[in-house]
């Protein structure tokens, strides 16, 4: 199943353009695109959307556990794997993290 | 689905969907086989996505597919859930790989699971099975397909060193692989479902390993011995022994506890077949036969075919999947007499293909067999009658056939 290119939409709702035009360059990736950009990786993908779903983009459990252990490794912290397939999308699991550090 | 079939009803063969769930959870498919067998052993279905697979459900046919790695291959994946992706595990995973590597690595692990290496288990196996029944045998209902998920565990665990307190968190997983689609298992969707069992079945063998190489703690456990194989004068890769692993542990866990529930109902349908066994014991290994024919608990497998393949009297195109409908080749008449008739006598039960055929014939079926024997020795020694006390459940899914829910009570022997 191909997924067409989509816009990424951060916390704010920017336009990715946008964001991306304000941003100082060499500025802090926003956290959904950081994990968009591992999925593209490790999915052998061009472009991997905020929304785009993990099993359309053809993940399994092998780049499950890979992908769980970058995360672990780069950010620090350990994605549930049942959380992790349930979220299904860069921007959820992006979320996960996103809770996971802030303890709540 | 029902292993009694009802009556035979009328059958397009052209909008027929083997892949329908209610088929299976609700429905009745032998009738369905039986009319493929005599009108379309070759047949062809597209799924409403797009995917496409063959059938094939004669006994001769389903052989020839299983049997023939050179033109039908497992590396494309075995399973049907996942027909239409390519098997991530092929050439890793024993049970999606062909020979010669197959061969090498399933020979050391096949000498700790012949029936002379499994006979010194059957003291234990007995314990364990006598443990199981105790709660059947106080006249309360007892929920034989529900209690039966947790027998492969409690009989292969110390065989597989797997300690007892996660058998019950194996088990769960192990179903969800079987049945990502049935709503006691399902979390999600189907692909989470299936991805959430291997990840954590795969996770739960790496650690095991992981533990034991820190520890450096030996046990003559299967799982250990994963680990010290040297198949082809070289140690198995990690990867190779998590993803062995968890197929032990699918195939101890997923396939027997519905060949118990299975016969069990059989029996209880037919009270002068127990009565049979219980009068002649000896009877009781070709009971097994019949019932592992009767109830096929792994219903089929996938291979994938490497040419042109003529079989069944078509030709199956180079690249197309196959499924062998190992349910439907224990039920043929070309075979076995009266195949809807349950008979413990039946002469020739033990040529069923329920631990399927070929090259990855179940490498656990000394087990099972000795399990399944254990069982109903001790069953039939222990009860007088079985009844059922309510409606059987049955899983929705078109890989295994299988019960979730088989209510029933026991009447205890009084004179063993």
């Amino acid at each position: 199943m191909e997924s067409a290119p989509q816009v990424i939409h951060p916390r704010g709702g920017q336009d990715e353009t946008a964001r991306r035009d304000d941003a100082p360059s060499g500025g802090p990736v926003p956290l959904v695109d950081e994990i968009a950009a591992l999925w593209a990786e490790l999915l052998n993908r061009p472009e991997v959307g905020a929304e785009d779903d993990f099993f359309a983009l053809g993940g399994n459990s092998l780049t499950g556990i890979e992908i769980i252990e970058r995360v672990a490794r780069d950010h620090g912290v350990r994605l549930s794997v049942r959380d992790f397939y349930l979220a299904q999308t860069p921007a959820r699991v992006a979320g996960l993290i996103e809770r996971e550090r802030s303890g709540t | 689905m029902r292993l009694t079939p009802g009556p035979a009803r009328d059958i397009d063969l052209d909008t027929v969907d083997l892949f329908d769930l209610d088929l299976y959870g609700t429905g009745d498919p032998h009738p369905v086989w039986d009319v493929m067998r005599a009108e379309a052993p070759l047949h062809h279905q597209v799924l409403p996505d797009g995917r496409e697979f063959w059938s094939v459900t004669r006994y001769e046919d389903v052989c020839r597919v299983l049997g023939d790695h050179r033109e039908f291959t497992s590396e494309r994946g075995t399973v049907p859930t996942h027909l239409g992706q390519d098997d991530v595990a092929a050439g890793v995973l024993l049970t999606s790989t062909d020979p010669p590597r197959h061969t090498e690595v399933r020979r050391p692990l096949g000498s700790r699971l012949t029936a002379r290496a499994v006979g010194s288990w059957e003291d234990s196996i007995r314990r364990s099975v006598t443990r199981f029944l105790e709660p059947a045998l106080d006249g309360e209902v007892f929920d034989l397909a529900e209690k039966a998920l947790l027998l492969p565990a409690i009989v292969t665990g110390p065989l597989l060193g797997i300690p007892e307190k996660d058998w019950e968190e194996l088990v769960r997983l192990t179903a969800m692989v079987a049945a990502p689609s049935d709503p006691h298992f399902q979390l999600g969707s189907e692909a989470a479902t299936l991805a959430i069992s291997h990840h954590e079945l795969v996770g739960y063998v790496t650690e095991w390993v992981k533990d034991r190489r820190h520890s450096g703690a030996e046990d003559d456990s299967l799982l250990h011995h994963l680990m010290s194989v040297r198949p082809g004068g070289a140690p198995l890769s990690d990867q190779e022994i998590a993803l062995d692993g968890y197929s032990l542990l699918l195939g101890a866990n997923v396939t027997t506890p519905h060949t118990v529930s299975g016969t069990v109902q059989a029996l209880i349908e037919r009270p002068e077949q127990y009565g049979k066994a219980q009068a002649d014991p000896d009877l009781i290994p070709n009971l097994v036969e019949e019932g592992l024919r009767w109830t096929s608990a792994a219903c089929n497998f996938m291979r994938y075919a490497v040419t042109d393949v003529p079989v069944a009297g078509g030709v199956v195109p180079a690249g197309a999947a196959v499924v062998a409908w190992i349910g439907s080749a224990n039920r043929d008449a070309a075979l076995f007499a009266a195949p809807h008739t349950f008979d413990i006598t039946r002469p020739n039960a033990k040529r069923q293909i329920a631990f399927g055929f070929g090259p990855h014939f179940c490498i656990g079926a000394p087990l099972a067999r000795l399990t399944l024997r254990v069982f109903f020795e001790e069953l039939l020694h222990r009860c007088d009658s079985l009844d059922l006390a309510g409606e059987p459940d049955h899983l929705r899914s078109y890989f295994i056939a299988g019960m979730t829910h088989l209510p029933i009570t026991a009447q205890k022997r009084h004179t063993p």
